[in-house]
């Protein structure tokens, strides 16, 4: 009950902010990003089809790039409304257990998350069909993979719940715009490096893009889910002994 | 009165932030109804005991006890009959005067009606479709006080209300809050560095330095702390310092040379004269006057507690 008010509460404070315009603007600029490709490549091979690769690149450029720094935006975000007028000690001081504001928080977060990548499957079918109207070699595409979408959008959020888990707490943790994006910027850049090492399988940023390499599959959903609640309960056990100056 | 009637009771309350004792042994006693000013200049340790009180940090030692019970394990049971504004209020600015209530009604599931209700005392109802980043500092104050009184406390904390405010809205912020204990049976337990805010309207005084509680009390019993302070001019003026010093008298030497001696009746002077006097020292001017309940508190802050 607690926990169904503060997340009622959450989406009016959603009210107006750029975290919520920025679900719909990045998974947006990575479908123009498509549109174009598709448009300005010269020639495609005979036989090529397009929904074999055009869904897999998007998602790939999601996952390995938009998807963790959009997390850091957003969970920055929605906690920066907190820090800024110093909103802790008010919302502490109310008969609302600490706990019922983490979750509502994370699950803001989680949701917002699963929009965003929903809109980017939405979008990848949308640039696809348009694709093989506006190019006639493309025509013999076949039907758009709805069940591929709709799988690899909820593979790839289900993988990204750690990542939230551990920008949620830094959000919360720290005041500071720029450490929370700072951690979301360095956490990325590393997966560039991690990508190629056997331990990049376990690191936290390229779990989502994991769901993609063939032998990573399987950990990064557990790592995902395990990690996300494991770290999500760490995160409230601290948040709810903190004090509030 | 017994300890049932207290609405806020401290015992042993310390805090400390590594080896700063913020606040030291507080026991408060805060009765039913009225307006309690809780005082003491900046850094003194209100905060930090407001913060206790609310649950916001945990002490070191000791105990709140809020209507009877313990804070600790009752938190969100208190908490239902407590409003609170803690240093400036705490707003959404992207969000109107009466988002920024919503949200907080929402959070305390309480009855949309109370939105406009608190709008109406605090005068917002006005300004309450405004984005907040329009309102003034005046207007923001009164918004969190609007905030404080969603849930129709029982008691009200409010830590440094009038802070920031220019006089026309420390005067209303002041009309305002001296009209909530008589209007909607709440108490105000209020926190400020100036004696002269909350004189006015506190029934009840309790005055903190360093920490340490010094005075806790109607303001009557304040009131009749008040001294008659006598003013003499000796030639010899470090002998007749040492001298009323060791004869027991409270001496303060001012920087015109002057000692101020608090009395507790004219004969005093004539006491402190005759003494003087006998000794060879040469009195050359003698002044009574009242000491201020601004006075007393200075005097009992050592100072600490000057406006400026």
């Amino acid at each position: 009950m607690s926990l169904a008010r503060a997340l009622h509460a959450e989406l009016l404070k959603l009210k107006r902010t750029l975290a919520f315009r920025v679900v719909f603007v990045l998974p947006l600029l990575i479908a123009l990003l498509q549109f174009l490709v598709i448009l300005r490549t010269k020639t495609y091979a005979r036989g090529f089809n397009l929904w074999q690769t055009h869904p897999t690149n998007s998602f790939q450029i999601w996952a390995v790039f938009m998807m963790p720094l959009l997390i850091a935006l957003v969970t920055a975000l929605l906690n920066g409304i907190e820090h800024s007028d110093k909103q802790w000690k008010h919302l502490f001081a109310l008969p609302v257990p600490r706990y019922a504001m983490y979750f509502a928080k994370l699950i803001l977060a989680q949701g917002l998350i699963l929009t965003s990548t929903l809109v980017l499957a939405v979008s990848t079918a949308i640039v696809g069909v348009a694709g093989t109207y506006l190019r006639p070699e493309l025509a013999n595409a076949g039907p758009v993979p709805y069940v591929w979408l709709a799988k690899h959008a909820a593979l790839v959020w289900l993988a990204s719940w750690l990542i939230i888990a551990i920008h949620t707490w830094i959000s919360m943790r720290w005041s500071g715009f720029p450490i929370a994006l700072g951690a979301g910027i360095g956490g990325t850049f590393f997966a560039l490096f991690a990508a190629g090492a056997s331990l990049g399988k376990y690191y936290p940023w390229l779990l989502p893009m994991n769901i993609f390499i063939e032998g990573r599959f399987a950990t990064a959903l557990l790592l995902g889910i395990g990690g996300g609640i494991v770290a999500a309960l760490l995160g409230c056990f601290e948040f709810t002994r903190r004090d509030v100056m | 009165m017994t300890k049932t009637n207290y609405l806020i009771e401290t015992r042993g309350l310390t805090r400390r932030f590594g080896s700063q004792l913020a606040v030291d042994d507080l026991d408060l006693h805060v009765p039913a109804a009225g307006v309690y000013g809780f005082l003491g200049p900046n850094g003194a340790g209100k905060t930090t005991a407001i913060r206790m009180l609310l649950g916001l940090i945990r002490p070191n030692d000791g105990e709140v006890r809020l209507f009877g019970q313990s804070l600790t394990g009752n938190h969100q049971s208190l908490m239902r009959r407590v409003g609170a504004l803690v240093e400036s209020p705490s707003l959404y600015p992207h969000l109107t005067g009466r988002e920024n209530l919503e949200v907080t009604r929402r959070l305390l599931g309480a009855d949309r009606n109370l939105i406009e209700l608190a709008l109406a005392t605090v005068k917002l109802t006005k300004d309450a479709d405004r984005r907040v980043r329009e309102y003034s500092l005046g207007m923001r104050q009164r918004l969190g006080l609007a905030l404080a009184l969603l849930n129709q406390p029982e008691l009200l904390i409010l830590d440094e209300p009038t802070n920031g405010l220019d006089p026309a809205g420390i005067h209303e912020m002041r009309d305002l809050i001296s009209r909530l204990p008589e209007e909607f049976g709440v108490t105000v337990f209020l926190s400020s560095h100036l004696l002269g805010e909350v004189e006015q309207i506190a029934t009840h005084i309790g005055i903190i330095n360093e920490g340490h509680l010094l005075f806790q009390g109607t303001l009557g019993e304040l009131q009749s702390k008040q001294q008659t302070l006598l003013t003499v001019g000796v030639k010899q003026v470090d002998a007749a310092t040492e001298f009323l010093a060791n004869s027991g008298w409270s001496v303060e030497r001012s920087i015109d040379d002057l000692l101020n001696i608090s009395t507790k009746t004219p004969d005093d002077a004539a006491r402190i004269n005759k003494l003087l006097v006998d000794r060879g020292l040469e009195v050359f001017h003698l002044a009574m006057s009242q000491r201020s309940l601004e006075d007393i508190f200075l005097s009992l802050t050592n100072g600490a507690g000057r406006s400026g």
